[in-house]
C-alpha cells in the first residue's frame, strides 16, 4: 500500500502545487501571494532573520539561559507529560474522534473496494496527514526563539513526534472504542482495559500532585510549575508518567547528547503507539460503520434545515419595488438558518467579549453596580455591533455570490440588487445597536455619574442617529468589494487556502478599512462644523444636528456608491467567482 | 425573430468556448441545441441568458439588445439551467412568489396552482429544496421559468434527475408552450427526444455551428444523405464521429 499511496499524496501535492502556481498568472492572486509572502517574512521569517544577525552581530555569544528557560528544562518534559497524561485519559471519556479515520468521498469509492488490508488503508491515512502535521510543526518552530536554524529543525522534528504520535493514539482510541460494547466478554474486557489503567494512571499521577501541594501551597508560578515537573521524577508516579513525558522531553532537551537520548525515547513511544493502534484494526469496521453513520448524519444536518423554521408568517406581497422582494429573501433565509446551536456559536464569544470589555471599562472609570455594569455591557454590545455587525452578518450580495447565475437573470436594475441585498442585514444590525443604545442610556447615569442628564441623552441619540449610516457605510464597503472583486470573496463556508488567498484577506482587510474612513470623512468634518456652531446656542443637543447632518452625508454616498458601482455589476461575469480554493 | 444571435463569441482566459456563432429562432420555434461534450452548448444559452458577458457578437431577444437594454431582454426570457439553484430557506411556493414578484406577475396564484399541478409539486409547495430529490428540485427550477410569460424559453439539460414520467410530462409542457407561440432552446444530450420535438436543430462542435435545420433538411444534405436519416447518425457523421464512415466534416 505504501507506494500506491505515496502517489496518491505526491501526485496530489504536485497537482495542488501546480493548480496554484498557475493561478499566479491571473494579477489577483500574484498581489495576493506578494502581500501574503511580504506578511510572512515580516511576521515570521524576517524576524527569524534579524534575531540570527542580531546574535552575529553580538559575536556569536551563547545566550544566558534565563530563568524561565532553566525552568523549562528541569521541569518542562515532567508538566507536559501530566498534561499529556490527562489528555490521553480524556480521550478514552469524551466522545472525541480522530479525524484519521475520516476518509474521504474517493477513498471510499476507490480504496475500500481494493484489495488492501484494514491496516493498509490505516497506514494511508497516517501518511496523508504527515504534510499537515509537518506544517503544524513547523510554524511554531518559526515563532520559537533561537538563534539557530538547526535547533528550530530539533524543535520541529519534537514536534512533528508530538503531534504524529496523538495523531495514532486518538486513532487507536477510536479505533478501541468502537469494542466497549462489543458483544463478546472476553473483546469487551480487552476493550476496557486500557480505561481502567488509564484512571489508575491518573489516580496515581494524581495522589502524588496532590501530595506535592497540598501540605504546602506554592508561593510562586515557577515554583509551581517546577514542583508539579518534579512529580514524574521519581518512584510509581515517574513510572506511569514515563512515556508521557518521554513523549514531550524533545522539546525542552539539550544538544546533543542530551536531544538524541529523548528522541530515542520519543521514537520509542511513538512505535509502541503505532503498533497498538495498528493491532487495533479489527475494530476498523465498526469504527468506520460509525464514522459512516457520522458523515451521513452530518450530511443530513447539513442538508435538512432545522424543522421549527418552517413558517414565519411573513409572505411576500406580489408586487412592490424589487428591493422589498430581496429584504423578504435574506431575511427569510436569516430567520430559518438560525437555530439554537447558531445563537450560541455566536452569542457565547459576544458575551465573553462582552464582558471583557465592560469590565475594562468600569474598571477604567471606577464604575461599581449592577446598573453601572448592565450600561458598560449594553455600551459594548452597541459599539460591537456597530463596528464589527456587518463583518459578521454576512447576508448580503457576499452571501448571495453563489446564487449570481440566478440574480443575473432577474429584470432587476443592478442598483436594485444591490440595495435590495444590503438592507435586512443593515436593519438587523442597526436594531441591535439601537436596542444596546437604549439599554445604556437607561442605565447611563449608574455608570457616569459626573455626567448630565442632558449630554448623556444628547450622546445616545447622536449614537442613535450615525449608527444606521455606519452600519449601512460598512455593508456599501463590503458589498461594493464584492462586486468589484467577486473572486476575493469566499462564498457560503468555503474559505480559500494558500499564500495568494492569505495576501488576499489582507489586502481586503486594510482596502475596506480605508474606504470607510474616506467615506466617513466628509459627513464627520460637516457634522463637526455645525456642532461647534450649534453648541453656543443649544449646549449639549448640539451633538443631534451634528449627528444628523454627519449620518445624512453618508447615507448620501452610501446611495451614490451602489449607483456608481451598478455598471460593474452588470459586467460582472460567472466566472469572476471563485468556485473554491 | 425572439432569439437572434449574431456572431457571438465568448472566451475563458486562452480558450474560444464559443466561437461566431450566428442564428435566429422565431416564435413558436423549438430549436434543439446538440454537440458532443464541451462543444459550448451551455456557454451558448448561458450567454443567451444573461449570465455569461459575450466576449463579442450580440444578443437580442424580441428586439432587445441583452447588453444594451438587458431589463426588457430579460423580462421576456426564462432560462431553466441544468443544475438547479434554489435559495437554501425558500419554500417552493416562496421561489414562485419572488419570482412573480421580480416579473411583476400578475395572476400568480392562478398560475402557481396550475404549474404545481402539471409538473407534479402537490403537496411539496412547503417543502424548502433541501428536503427534495434532485429531479423534484430541476421541477422546481422550471415551474420559476414557467411562472411567467416568458417569449422566449431556454432549457439545458431539462431532463436531468427526471423519472420516465417526468420526462413525458416535461415533453409535454415543451410542447404545449411552443405552440403557445414561445421560442424555445433545448440543449440535451437526448437525441431521440430532440428529433421527437424540435422542429430545428443546431449542432455545434468546439464552439461553431456546424450544421442548422430541421432533421428532415439535414438528412437531405447531399453530404449527409450516406448517414442515414435518423437524428444520432447526423449527428456522428457532422461531428465526425462516425466509425463507419470517417469522412471530413463540411461546413453547413
Amino acid at each position: 500500500m505504501l507506494s500506491p499511496s505515496l502517489y496518491i499524496i505526491v501526485c496530489t501535492a504536485r497537482n495542488r502545487l501546480r493548480v496554484r502556481l498557475r493561478r499566479l498568472r491571473e494579477p489577483r492572486y500574484l498581489i495576493g501571494a506578494v502581500a501574503g509572502a511580504a506578511y510572512l517574512y515580516f511576521s515570521f521569517l524576517g524576524r527569524m532573520w534579524g534575531e540570527r544577525a542580531g546574535s552575529a552581530r553580538r559575536g556569536r555569544r551563547t545566550p544566558t539561559p534565563d530563568t524561565v528557560l532553566l525552568i523549562l528544562r528541569t521541569a518542562g518534559a515532567g508538566v507536559a507529560g501530566v498534561a499529556l497524561l490527562v489528555m490521553a485519559t480524556l480521550g478514552w471519556l469524551l466522545p472525541v474522534r480522530s479525524g484519521l479515520l475520516d476518509f474521504t468521498e474517493a477513498e471510499t469509492q476507490f480504496l475500500f473496494p481494493a484489495p488492501l488490508l484494514r491496516r493498509d488503508l490505516l497506514i494511508h491515512r497516517l501518511m496523508r496527514s504527515q504534510l499537515g502535521l509537518l506544517f503544524a510543526a513547523i510554524v511554531p518552530a518559526i515563532a520559537f526563539p533561537s538563534d539557530s536554524v538547526a535547533s528550530r529543525a530539533r524543535f520541529a522534528l519534537s514536534m512533528w513526534l508530538l503531534l504524529v504520535t496523538s495523531k495514532v493514539y486518538f486513532a487507536g482510541v477510536t479505533l478501541a472504542r468502537a469494542r466497549l460494547a462489543s458483544s463478546g466478554a472476553g473483546a469487551r474486557r480487552i476493550a476496557w482495559l486500557p480505561i481502567g489503567l488509564f484512571v489508575a494512571a491518573l489516580m496515581i499521577v494524581g495522589n502524588a500532585v496532590g501530595r506535592e501541594f497540598l501540605h504546602r501551597a506554592p508561593t510562586t508560578f515557577s515554583e509551581g510549575v517546577t514542583r508539579l515537573g518534579g512529580v514524574g521524577m521519581h518512584g510509581l508516579p515517574g513510572m506511569v508518567l514515563w512515556p508521557f513525558a518521554a513523549l514531550a522531553r524533545p522539546l525542552f532537551a539539550v544538544w546533543p547528547g542530551g536531544y538524541l537520548a529523548a528522541l530515542a525515547g520519543s521514537l520509542t513511544v511513538l512505535g509502541v503507539t503505532t503498533a497498538w493502534m495498528l493491532r487495533s484494526d479489527e475494530a476498523f469496521q465498526d469504527a468506520m460503520a460509525e464514522a459512516a453513520e457520522r458523515r451521513a448524519a452530518k450530511t443530513e444536518a447539513q442538508r435538512t434545515p432545522t424543522p421549527r423554521a418552517r413558517t414565519t408568517g411573513w409572505t411576500l406581497r406580489p408586487s412592490g419595488r424589487p428591493e422589498g422582494a430581496f429584504l423578504w429573501k435574506n431575511a427569510m433565509q436569516m430567520l430559518r438558518a438560525t437555530s439554537g446551536a447558531t445563537l450560541v456559536r455566536y452569542l457565547a464569544p459576544l458575551i465573553i467579549l462582552g464582558t471583557v470589555i465592560s469590565s475594562l471599562m468600569m474598571s477604567a472609570s471606577q464604575a461599581r453596580g449592577r446598573a453601572a455594569a448592565f450600561c458598560m455591557m449594553a455600551l459594548a454590545a452597541a459599539a460591537f455591533a456597530v463596528l464589527l455587525g456587518p463583518q459578521v452578518v454576512r447576508t448580503d450580495l457576499r452571501a448571495d455570490l453563489g446564487h449570481l447565475e440566478l440574480l443575473k437573470t432577474w429584470p432587476v436594475k443592478a442598483s436594485a440588487v444591490i440595495r435590495g441585498e444590503m438592507l435586512w442585514p443593515v436593519c438587523v444590525v442597526t436594531l441591535v445597536g439601537w436596542l444596546a443604545i437604549v439599554c445604556a442610556t437607561i442605565f447611563s447615569a449608574a455608570a457616569f455619574p459626573e455626567v448630565t442628564l442632558a449630554w448623556r441623552l444628547s450622546i445616545s441619540s447622536a449614537a442613535a442617529l450615525l449608527a444606521p449610516a455606519l452600519v449601512s457605510a460598512q455593508y456599501a464597503v463590503h458589498n461594493v468589494t464584492a462586486v468589484l472583486f467577486p473572486a476575493w470573496v469566499p462564498l457560503g463556508d468555503q474559505r480559500p487556502r494558500g499564500l495568494d488567498a492569505m495576501g488576499q484577506r489582507l489586502i481586503l482587510f486594510g482596502g475596506v478599512l480605508v474606504s470607510l474612513v474616506v467615506m466617513i470623512l466628509p459627513g464627520a468634518v460637516a457634522g463637526a462644523i455645525v456642532g461647534i456652531a450649534f453648541r453656543r446656542f443649544i449646549g449639549a443637543a448640539a451633538l443631534i444636528p451634528a449627528a444628523a447632518v454627519c449620518g445624512a452625508i453618508v447615507l448620501i454616498e452610501v446611495l451614490m456608491a451602489v449607483e456608481a458601482i451598478a455598471p460593474a455589476y452588470e459586467r460582472m461575469d460567472l466566472v469572476s467567482v471563485e468556485r473554491g480554493g | 425573430m425572439a432569439i437572434s444571435v449574431e456572431h457571438l463569441k465568448r472566451v475563458f482566459v486562452d480558450f474560444v468556448a464559443v466561437d461566431d456563432l450566428s442564428f435566429e429562432v422565431g416564435p413558436g420555434e423549438i430549436v434543439g441545441l446538440i454537440g458532443p461534450n464541451g462543444a459550448g452548448k451551455t456557454t451558448t444559452l448561458r450567454s443567451l441568458a444573461g449570465i455569461l458577458r459575450p466576449t463579442s457578437g450580440r444578443v437580442r431577444i424580441d428586439g432587445h439588445d441583452l447588453l444594451d437594454d438587458p431589463l426588457e431582454a430579460k423580462r421576456r426570457l426564462a432560462f431553466m439551467p441544468d443544475e438547479p439553484h434554489l435559495f437554501e430557506y425558500l419554500t417552493v411556493d416562496e421561489h414562485l412568489r419572488l419570482i412573480a414578484r421580480l416579473y411583476g406577475v400578475a395572476d400568480f396564484e392562478r398560475r402557481a396552482r396550475a404549474l404545481v399541478e402539471e409538473l407534479e409539486l402537490v403537496g411539496r409547495e412547503r417543502s424548502l429544496p433541501g428536503e427534495l430529490s434532485r429531479g423534484m428540485r430541476q421541477k422546481v427550477v422550471i415551474a420559476c421559468g414557467l411562472v411567467r410569460d416568458a417569449s422566449v424559453l431556454l432549457f439545458d439539460e431539462p431532463l436531468t434527475g427526471l423519472d420516465p414520467i417526468g420526462i413525458r410530462r416535461m415533453r409535454e409542457t415543451i410542447l404545449a408552450r411552443g405552440r403557445g407561440g414561445a421560442a424555445i432552446m433545448v440543449s440535451s444530450h437526448l437525441l431521440h427526444l430532440v428529433e421527437e420535438i424540435c422542429t430545428r436543430v443546431i449542432i455545434m462542435d468546439r464552439g461553431r455551428k456546424i450544421a442548422d435545420g430541421s432533421v428532415a433538411e439535414l438528412a437531405s444534405r447531399a453530404d449527409l444523405a450516406a448517414a442515414g436519416s435518423s437524428l444520432e447518425q447526423i449527428f456522428l457523421r457532422v461531428t465526425g464521429r462516425d466509425p463507419v464512415l470517417p469522412e471530413p466534416r463540411s461546413p453547413c
